[in-house]
């Protein structure tokens, strides 16, 4: 009886610990003017924007029935969440699901395992999360922080456009954007809004958990005389790092303690700064620095905001003055060891070209990522026992099958001067090697494992699920296949995401058979006519080579091409042909002159000759051109 | 090698100095022939003729001062308007060249009709000087005395002026230092074929020689006309592009690849050497578009259907199926500068001809001042001599 009580009451215990939450996200338009210049139409939540942040606690379940009601597909990416043994919940579409079309409801059910910290939720839908429907993701820990802190204050910063996102990536991909330049930003967001005050209270400490959701530019940021001290990194404690400012790419997170001074006479700035190096120019009017307050006391006046004019130097010197961590040498608190050599290496080069559109593609390996027709997970649930075959899930999806435990290795080699985020869904990784910026842009630094330099991975490398590479440099990174499911790998400045800078991770195949679909979201492909029956081009059949067959699948755009063509050909033979005629005609006309005049001379003569003869005939000639000389 | 040569000026240059020459070797055969009973007197012939040189030569170095002056200027104040960057102007420029060496280029192959235009002009203008005389005393007297300098001067400076104002319309999208080397040139080899047909007459060589240089004339004009197009094509790309193409070089990305019919990443007249010779001669382009293929090849099309025309026109006296139509009416100019009334008939021109024959020019100056004081005698005097000379 005892005994049936105790496990009674673990029972209780345990299902009050792990709760359940339930939400209904439907996805709406909100008008609204967060930089408070124009008001743009905006993707918020039940009619509100900013949309809210979810807090759960770790092992706690997520439940949100997901409802878009926009006129435009739509979908949500958990980001940083590990979705342990529920793939078909990690929300990129054409990953793992189809797109949410408008009108449908999707469900999104899965339990927050494993981890804890600082993540974010956005839309996985072309570049609809610039639009608004991004918010942050908080899990708890079940044990307290091993740091003490007073208070918890959560921190976004984001850059902004006033365009809607569907104009912006029109224009972006055309041909009348040769070099491929990013869209720039109007303005950097602190929390949704500008020239915000954060209200504090004198010798206390907080947690600030930071998230940049920007959808392109990086941010540094930093507190006048104050320092940061970071305790966690993309949801992976760190040892405390005290430092004077911190460098956030878009996707990455910190959670940082801030320790405020004892006395009250005076305000601080509150800075955040966009990468103006990411930018291709600058608007005279974009303010790179934009000027927020810790507030001690509002009776006392706020400090003026940084100055933005002579934008070129004033960024220079600012930076000059900062001293952001390099991220590599963050050392996790678990003192996770560096794992084993890899089993797995997957090399990959990153170049940018124009293709045959005339529009700039992003390219691994030379291979865009096209999404293929049917969701790739949906491509490892029906193919049974031909999963393991890299070929089905396409050739123009960069996929490569990882098998269960396998230790990977992900070298990036980065033949662009731009910075990138690389995202990793479903995993941390350790960030076992980076370069610095390559100087020459036609040498840049590639991985060289004969090169000491290249090798000298660290004893307790940093992890994260968000890592940057340098221009013109390379990294490499390593993660155990311990988590089935297929995942995606992407620059999350999504610009380049549309650019198709994405591979794909099959890992496990057959142990994410395993897994499920719910039906909720094969009716979803229904109602977008989308198959999620078949290999990446929508074939099966009962053999091998029915499955290997790619027959009318999505490809990349044919290549630019070089030189003359059959059409080249054909109109310099045209132009040619007439130029040769035309001078001919030219020929013709001129000799007609000489002939005729020469004939008449000639005829003149003859009729003269047989004048002086005696010919009657003669006396009838006239030469009426010219008169005869005396 | 085209910051040179602007081989449009060349052609411009040697066409209106050859037109100088027959002018002056027009007059000279008029004098040869008796105007002014000029064979009466090598005296007076060979003074003419002198007046005849300096007239012709003055008005040719008048015409290069005030050329030298007009370019100058101009590309010192002015050059920054249009300047080389904008695919607009020098879309508009090419044109405008195209237009002004298409309505030149046929005429240099009808010498012989240039000739015979510049006779009647002549002719009429000689003829005219003795009337002056009863309005104006002292203008007219030397007007008539020294009309074998002022007709040549006048022409000349006209003609001259003529070709400054073609020169600066062809040679306004090039640099200031493409002019002085076709400018010299253009003159000696006008110069030097006006003086061949003088003396031999319209050979076939020569004839030759003609059609060659139209022949190239035409190709010039015809690229500059396919290139023109491409300008206009390349403004719009830039513009909607927001200026990216400049920095593209020849690669992709520096052309619209909807509107291309051929690109190579090499031989770009703009940016390689050698390859703008090859572009204005023949109107190669690296990247060529719908635009600027088509229109080479209509603007090919329209000289030779005006070729046949005229051909056509020169054989039968009128235009197909248009019995009262000629080209010459085809031209508005035509019709407002009311030239229908000034065309003479073989008859008319003859005895127009003769006229001349019989003008008396620089005449013996007592001859002439006794005349005068004759007719003022008798003017003022109460019983006037009718009948004198």
């Amino acid at each position: 009886m005892l005994v049936l009580h105790s496990f009674w009451w673990l029972l209780c215990a345990l299902t009050v610990a792990a709760k359940t939450h339930t939400f209904y996200f439907n996805a709406t338009y909100v008008n609204a003017s967060p930089d408070g210049t124009i008001e743009r139409r905006m993707v918020g939540i039940n009619n509100k924007w900013p949309i809210p942040t979810i807090r759960v606690k770790k092992n706690d379940r997520v439940k949100i029935h997901f409802t878009n009601l926009l006129n435009e597909n739509s979908s949500l990416h958990f980001h940083g969440l590990f979705q342990e043994g529920t793939n078909a919940m990690d929300g990129p579409d054409m990953v793992t699901q189809c797109p949410v079309a408008p009108g449908t409801t999707f469900l999104f059910d899965f339990e927050v395992k494993d981890q804890a910290g600082t993540y974010w939720y956005h839309s996985h839908s072309g570049a609809q999360y610039s639009d608004g429907l991004r918010g942050l993701f908080i899990v708890e820990d079940d044990v307290p922080l091993a740091v003490d802190y007073d208070e918890e204050v959560t921190l976004t910063v984001s850059d902004f456009y006033h365009d809607v996102s569907g104009v912006l990536v029109k224009n972006f991909m055309s041909r009348y954007n040769p070099t491929g330049a990013e869209p720039i930003p109007q303005n950097a967001l602190f929390n949704e809004t500008r020239n915000a005050s954060w209200v504090v209270e004198p010798n206390k400490t907080y947690l600030l958990r930071i998230a940049n959701m920007g959808i392109f530019t990086s941010q540094y940021l930093f507190i006048e005389n104050h320092n940061f001290t970071i305790i966690e990194a993309d949801g992976v404690y760190v040892e405390p790092r005290e430092v004077d400012s911190l460098y956030l790419a878009s996707a990455q997170r910190y959670s940082v303690l801030v320790h405020t001074k004892d006395t009250v006479d005076k305000n601080f700035r509150f800075v955040n700064i966009l990468d103006q190096d990411m930018l291709d120019f600058l608007p005279e009017d974009l303010e790179v620095i934009s000027t927020n307050w810790m507030v001690y006391n509002k009776k006392n006046p706020l400090p003026k905001p940084l100055k933005n004019d002579n934008i070129g130097t004033t960024f220079q010197d600012l930076l000059k003055r900062l001293n952001p961590v390099d991220d590599f040498y963050l050392v996790p608190l678990s003192k996770e060891k560096l794992l084993p050599d890899a089993d797995v290496v997957i090399n990959l080069d990153f170049t940018m070209e124009p293709l045959g559109d005339g529009v700039t593609y992003a390219a691994f390996n030379g291979i865009s990522y096209v999404p293929p027709k049917v969701p790739t997970l949906m491509s490892v649930f029906s193919s049974g026992k031909y999963a393991d075959n890299s070929q089905i899930y396409g050739s123009n999806t960069n996929s490569f099958v990882i098998q269960p435990n396998e230790v990977v290795d992900i070298v990036l080699n980065n033949m662009d001067p731009g910075k990138h985020p690389f995202h990793l869904h479903g995993h941390t990784f350790q960030i076992i090697s980076r370069s610095p910026e390559g100087q020459d842009e036609e040498n840049p630094i590639k991985f060289d494992p004969s090169n000491s330099n290249h090798t000298d991975y660290p004893e307790y490398p940093m992890i994260r699920d968000t890592v940057q590479v340098h221009p013109n440099g390379f990294f490499v990174i390593r993660f155990k296949a311990n988590n089935p499911g297929v995942w995606f790998f992407h620059c999350h400045v999504d610009w380049h995401l549309e650019q198709g800078l994405a591979i794909t991770l099959i890992e496990s195949p057959f142990e994410i058979q395993k897994q499920e679909i719910i039906q909720n979201h094969y009716d979803s492909c229904n109602r977008t006519n989308i198959p999620s029956y078949g290999n990446a081009a929508a074939n099966y059949g009962e053999t091998k080579e029915a499955w290997l067959n790619l027959e009318g699948e999505n490809l990349q755009v044919a290549p630019l091409p070089e030189g003359f063509t059959q059409k080249g050909y054909i109109a310099l033979v045209l132009c040619t042909i007439i130029a040769i005629y035309g001078i001919f005609s030219i020929y013709k006309y001129g000799m007609e002159d000489v002939t005729s005049e020469d004939t008449e001379a000639m005829i003149a003569k003859l009729y003269d000759i047989l004048r002086k003869n005696g010919d009657t005939v003669g006396n009838e000639y006239h030469d009426e051109a010219e008169e005869p000389l005396t | 090698m085209v910051n040179v040569f602007n081989v449009q000026i060349f052609f411009i240059v040697f066409r209106e100095s050859l037109e100088a020459v027959v002018v002056v070797s027009v007059l000279l055969a008029f004098l040869k022939q008796g105007l002014g009973a000029a064979t009466q007197d090598p005296v007076v012939y060979k003074k003419l003729v002198r007046q005849v040189w300096l007239g012709s030569i003055l008005g040719v170095v008048v015409c290069l001062i005030i050329g030298c002056a007009f370019i100058g200027a101009f590309y010192s104040l002015g050059n920054d308007i249009w300047s080389k960057s904008e695919d607009l102007w020098e879309g508009i420029f090419c044109i405008i060249a195209t237009v002004l060496i298409s309505l030149m280029g046929l005429a240099m192959l009808r010498i012989n009709k240039m000739k015979e235009k510049w006779r009647i002009k002549l002719a009429r203008a000689l003829t005219k000087v003795p009337d002056k005389k009863k309005d104006r005393f002292k203008i007219g007297y030397l007007a008539k005395k020294y009309c074998m300098f002022i007709l040549p001067f006048i022409t000349c400076l006209r003609e001259g002026l003529e070709a400054v104002v073609f020169v600066g319309g062809v040679g306004l999208n090039s640099p200031a230092t493409a002019f002085p080397i076709p400018v010299i040139t253009g003159l000696i080899a006008g110069i030097v074929v006006g003086t061949l047909l003088y003396f031999s007459g319209s050979t076939v060589s020569l004839q030759i020689f003609l059609i060659i240089s139209t022949g190239i004339l035409y190709l010039i004009a015809a690229g500059l006309f396919s290139r023109g197009v491409w300008y206009f094509e390349q403004h719009v790309y830039s513009n909607k592009s927001g200026g990216d193409a400049a920095e593209q070089g020849s690669g992709p990305g520096s052309y619209d690849i909807s509107k291309s019919v051929w690109h190579v990443n090499c031989c770009n007249p703009e940016i390689d050497n050698g390859w703008d010779v090859f572009n204005a001669l023949l109107g190669w382009q690296n990247s060529a578009t719908y635009g600027s293929v088509i229109s080479y090849n209509i603007y090919w099309l329209f000289i030779i259907v005006t070729i046949s025309l005229m051909l056509y026109e020169e054989k039968t006296g009128h235009l197909p199926f248009l019995k009262n139509l000629t080209l010459a009416q085809l031209n508005p100019m035509y019709h407002v500068k009311g030239k229908k009334k000034n065309e003479l008939t073989k008859e008319e021109q003859n005895a127009l001809f003769e006229k001349v024959r019989q003008t008396n020019i620089g005449q013996d100056d007592e001859e002439e001042s006794s005349l005068v004081r004759e007719n003022f005698a008798s003017a003022s005097s109460e019983k006037p001599e009718k009948g004198s000379l």
